[in-house]
């Protein structure tokens, strides 16, 4: 395709690559939610078992606190490959998008369960103490003594997370999710001056992006200010 | 599901990957350092600067921590050929890099700034301290105490960062993994070791930021 920008700007506000570059901006927000929500609760799981003390044996505290730490270092690009590959040699015809469900699934579940963990050891150890006196067995505590207290301070690091990924997940277009970042490279490959293809999806991140930034710093304000009533 | 793994047919690449994560912490250092400088400008300016200015750089850290470092370079990579700027793929990596970390190093270091209180330097001022005095005694250390863990947990993510630098061909510790994935399609075995390198590699980096903050600028800081 020829032409100056203006001229393939014509040409490239089609329906169809409209609705192109919607669906892909959809996976990417597919992509992150579902990793990030799936992380976030196994996560909150890990985080339980290493602040439950003598309850569990300290051998699966220790695995727990290892595989956390390793979680959170290595590279997402690492990560991707080796949950793609594995898959592979498991033999099940797995489509990509799980695979880059999985992989975020992974290191948001090594990060999300640090921030839990700092929000859980952030609540007084009296009412932990308390929840004991009252009898409480330690899911109770949590459920209705800790984790009313902690998800305040849970809540914005781990949105701060989520948006992160809505980013981070760009790199899943390399073992060909077709997310954002994919059908920007395809719009490339069709023949769109790069300006325009790589350009448009920057926007289009921007706009799911910025929206969610406002919304986690008004979530950080307002839950900061609840916390000093 | 037959297949064994076989790490035995990787351990001549062993050499190489060492090389690559070598190249992979110079360049998080180089992309560190530029962004810092960027970050140092760009904090003075929205804290001190005139109206323009402060938009200017606000712009600036906006857009470029609200859209991903990988769509970045690519635009760098494949967008500025046509206005006549051809820039290898190593350059494009470093540049985008530092301009996404001077962004976000931006945003640390105005926060540094943002937390001198008053108070302190109005206490320096009581006890008759001169205005250079005040800043290398009692600005600058609180301001570097301030940043050092979220700076250096920032080189850490930076380090992880470059593992993106292989999607354009750079031979770092990523590039180094899918050019041996080429050569023997061992590709679990290549970057479960490759994975655990990386691991490795930050966990020391971390170790020597920890040690260096603590007896350096006597931060407590956790690894």
């Amino acid at each position: 395709m020829e032409g100056t920008f203006a001229e393939q700007l014509r040409e490239f506000l089609t329906y169809a690559n409209a609705t192109f570059l919607l669906s892909g901006m959809a996976t990417t927000l597919v992509l992150s939610v579902s990793g990030c929500v799936i992380g976030f609760l196994a996560g909150f799981g890990l985080a339980a078992v290493r602040k439950a003390g003598g309850r569990v044996p300290w051998i699966v505290r220790a695995l727990v606190a290892v595989i956390v730490e390793a979680f959170r270092r290595v590279p997402f690009l690492v990560t991707l490959l080796i949950v793609f590959f594995a898959f592979q040699l498991a033999g099940g015809n797995v489509s990509v998008l799980v695979v880059g469900i999985v992989s975020v699934s992974l290191i948001a579940t090594g990060y999300l369960s640090e921030i839990v963990r700092a929000g859980l050891d952030g609540v007084h150890p009296n009412q932990w103490d308390s929840a004991i006196v009252a009898n409480f067995t330690y899911l109770q505590t949590l459920r209705y003594v800790i984790v009313p207290q902690a998800w305040r301070v849970i809540l914005p690091p781990a949105f701060g997370f989520f948006l992160m990924f809505i980013k981070d997940s760009a790199l899943a277009s390399q073992i060909g999710v077709v997310e954002l970042t994919y059908v920007g490279k395809v719009l490339n490959n069709k023949g769109y001056t790069p300006a325009l293809a790589f350009g448009s999806i920057l926007v289009l991140y921007f706009v799911l992006s910025y929206p969610l930034a406002l919304l986690g710093r008004y979530l950080e304000l307002r839950l900061a200010q609840a916390k000093h009533h | 599901m037959d297949y064994t793994l076989q790490f035995g047919q990787i351990t001549r690449f062993l050499p190489g990957f060492f090389t690559g994560a070598l190249i992979s912490l110079s360049l998080a250092a180089m992309a560190f350092a530029g962004g810092l400088l960027i970050g140092l400008a760009g904090a003075a300016l929205k804290t001190y600067g005139s109206q323009l200015a402060r938009r200017l750089v606000g712009i600036y850290v906006v857009f470029f921590t609200n859209t991903p470092q990988l769509v970045q370079i690519f635009f760098l990579f494949f967008v500025l050929p046509d206005a006549g700027v051809l820039l290898s793929p190593y350059s494009a990596v470093l540049i985008g890099m530092t301009l996404n970390a001077g962004a976000y190093l931006t945003e640390i270091q105005r926060a540094g700034f943002l937390s001198v209180r008053a108070q302190e330097i109005e206490a320096a001022e009581t006890i008759g301290m001169s205005r250079l005095q005040t800043i290398r005694h009692i600005v600058m250390p609180h301001i570097v105490r301030t940043l050092f863990p979220p700076l250096s947990n920032h080189y850490i993510s930076m380090v992880l960062g470059t593992s993106m630098a292989a999607v354009f061909g750079v031979n770092e510790l990523t590039g180094q993994a899918m050019s041996a994935n080429a050569e023997t399609f061992r590709a679990v075995e290549i970057y479960l070791v490759v994975g655990a390198i990386y691991i490795a590699v930050t966990l020391v980096a971390s170790a020597l930021l920890v040690l260096a903050g603590r007896h350096l600028l006597r931060v407590r800081m956790a690894l």
